[in-house]
């Protein structure tokens, strides 16, 4: 049976969260479609909140702590990337862009990524689009179109009443889990310590040795 | 196996006083370090360069120079020098001079830089930092190795019919290491050349240096410079002692948190945990820096970084004495052990003329008395092939040098 890994990224900082709460049923929804179709899912979620001080120490020091480096290796070789921040002041937490910039820029290259996020109220929904999904696709990951927002009236009755919560939640996962299905990502190495370029190249443009 | 210092300059308040020292003062200071190293037994002293403050080592060649004139046996090498921004003709013409003036004590540590307004104020483009690290490498390689170098490449003004004077000592190039945290390019660098590979080993873990390293070695069997246990490898390290390890840990506290590196960061306890940084008595450091082989197997060189984040003169030296007498001899003895016969030293610019001329007597470059004009006819110097067109005019320089005798 295919496996695929799905790594869950949850940026909200209060237990419990919002944010995770969105992250888990994105999960959930994600990996009952792919399981339809027989594809196996193992999935990690990190919570940004336990590696806050680490994502600190990274960006001071230019290298990870065994923690932090841990929730790194996953997502650079994961299949699947869900990601949930919260909104604060017009954007993505803070902490949320930290560890973005501590992501080695090459290691989300072509990854399917869903995107949530959370907010008081829906009016900060469009944060998504000129916020977040510009981070993925400068880093040359594929978030899907569909970013699903969740308000804090979509929790109860005060939402959206025509497309609900669960109706975005189930169309992102979709389109997510279709291409976490097809990709093979996470049988491809990638090595930073690995040497693609041997001296005859460096020196003189030719190939391999 | 060597052992030695280094120190990257920086001029750094003292935290537990508010004290910051004078560039003057700094460079006495450092001064007198590197003397006392050589006082106190160890083999290397190494200088970095930058060209920003607050650190003063801008012209190494000039410091280490005067370095050699005040001592004898001290190696004298750079961590690093920047082959990016520097002219490496300047380069091949700086070193050749510290190794004639120093008696053969002097190698060098090439690197990259990474002030990124370095680049532009040296009128270079960071992004192209690999490929002018390669370029200009060759070229000096080729600098210490040809006495006439017609050259054309990318990143500095072509050469046609240039010398780089003096010729290296005993016409034998100073050792070079190439220096990297985590660029396998420049390991394959080091490998290509049968150069040394020195590993900075500290701010970042050791699994990085382990990787590093392995590389490198592999490489060098590859090339074809010997097995890859042979390969030239040096550490860097970091330490602070005390007799008792926690008076060790008390009085560095404050350098450790307040340092321009890693203050403010990560704990002292996660930083020494996390990187080969090591916090206690002689006896700490001796088990830690033995411990350095299990990952990358028996090397040549291994420096310390010991006079940073302000700590004062008086201190430093007694660091220095602590490695003199209670950990280097114990280093050198235990280090000794098990390692592989085959294996070989750091070289030295004496192991480096007998690789290369036996028992026979070295080069010894003398320019032809009325040339030495770097034209391209023949060699400038007495032992090079004879041009046969020409004949001398009497004339070192203009027309007349190179006129031939049917042209006349």
């Amino acid at each position: 049976m295919t496996t695929r890994r799905i790594v869950v990224i949850s940026a909200g900082l209060s237990t419990p969260s919002s944010s995770r709460q969105l992250a888990d049923r994105l999960l959930a929804d994600s990996a009952g479609l792919l399981r339809e179709r027989g594809v196996e899912v193992e999935a990690q979620v990190f919570e940004l909140r336990d590696l806050a001080h680490d994502i600190t120490n990274h960006l001071l020091m230019g290298f990870a702590p065994p923690k932090l480096e841990e929730a790194l290796d996953a997502v650079a070789s994961a299949d699947g990337l869900i990601v949930v921040t919260p909104i604060f002041t017009t954007s993505y937490a803070g902490l949320f862009k930290s560890f973005i910039d501590v992501i080695d820029p090459q290691a989300l290259t072509d990854l399917p990524v869903l995107i949530g996020a959370t907010g008081g109220t829906p009016r900060h929904s469009l944060a998504i689009d000129y916020a977040i999904r510009p981070l993925f696709t400068y880093l040359h990951a594929i978030p899907v179109t569909t970013g699903v927002f969740a308000a804090t009236g979509d929790w109860g009755g005060g939402g959206d009443g025509v497309r609900s919560l669960p109706d975005r939640i189930f169309r992102g996962a979709t389109e997510f889990a279709d291409l976490v299905e097809r990709t093979d990502r996470s049988e491809m190495v990638s090595d930073p310590f690995a040497l693609d370029r041997p001296m005859g190249h460096l020196l003189g443009g030719l190939a391999g040795e | 196996m060597q052992f030695g210092i280094f120190t990257v300059s920086d001029i750094t308040q003292d935290p537990t006083t508010g004290r910051t020292p004078s560039e003057a003062e700094r460079i006495q200071a450092t001064l007198a370090i590197a003397t006392h190293a050589e006082e106190v037994g160890l083999d290397v002293f190494a200088l970095g360069e930058h060209h920003n403050p607050p650190f003063w080592s801008s012209s190494p060649t000039t410091t280490l120079a005067y370095i050699a004139g005040r001592t004898s046996t001290l190696q004298l090498s750079t961590a690093t020098t920047l082959i990016t921004t520097n002219d490496p003709v300047k380069l091949a013409e700086d070193y050749a001079m510290l190794q004639h003036v120093s008696g053969g004590r002097a190698d060098l540590m090439l690197g990259r830089g990474n002030t990124g307004p370095v680049y532009p104020w040296f009128g270079k483009d960071i992004r192209q930092g690999l490929p002018i690290a390669i370029e200009s490498y060759e070229l000096l390689h080729r600098l210490w190795r040809e006495d006439v170098v017609d050259w054309e490449g990318k990143f500095r003004t072509p050469l046609q019919g240039f010398t780089s004077t003096p010729r290296p000592l005993d016409g034998v190039p100073p050792f070079v290491w190439h220096g990297s945290i985590r660029t396998p390019e420049v390991a394959e660098q080091a490998a290509f050349y049968g150069d040394g590979f020195f590993a900075n080993h500290i701010f970042w873990p050791a699994s990085h240096t382990q990787r590093m390293i392995a590389l490198y070695r592999q490489r060098y069997e590859h090339h074809g410079h010997g097995t890859a246990a042979q390969a030239i490898v040096g550490l860097g390290g970091q330490v602070f002692m005390r007799k008792n390890s926690q008076d060790a840990v008390n009085e560095f506290r404050p350098f450790f948190d307040n340092a321009p590196v890693y203050g403010h960061g990560p704990s002292m306890e996660e930083f020494t945990q996390q990187t080969p940084l090591t916090v206690g008595s002689p006896q700490e450091v001796i088990d830690r820096t033995l411990g350095f082989r299990d990952y990358v197997g028996d090397y040549q060189r291994q420096l310390w970084l010991i006079d940073h984040a302000g700590l004062p003169l008086k201190t430093v030296l007694e660091q220095l004495d602590l490695l003199g007498e209670e950990v280097v001899p114990v280093l050198r003895r235990e280090f000794a052990k098990d390692r592989p016969a085959d294996v070989p030293e750091a070289p030295t610019h004496a192991s480096l003329v007998q690789a290369k001329y036996g028992d026979d007597a070295p080069r010894q470059a003398t320019p032809n008395a009325n040339r030495g004009d770097n034209l391209t006819l023949g060699s400038p110097y007495q032992d090079g092939p004879a041009p046969a067109a020409v004949t001398s005019t009497g004339s070192a320089f203009g027309p007349a040098a190179t006129r031939t005798a049917g042209a006349r």
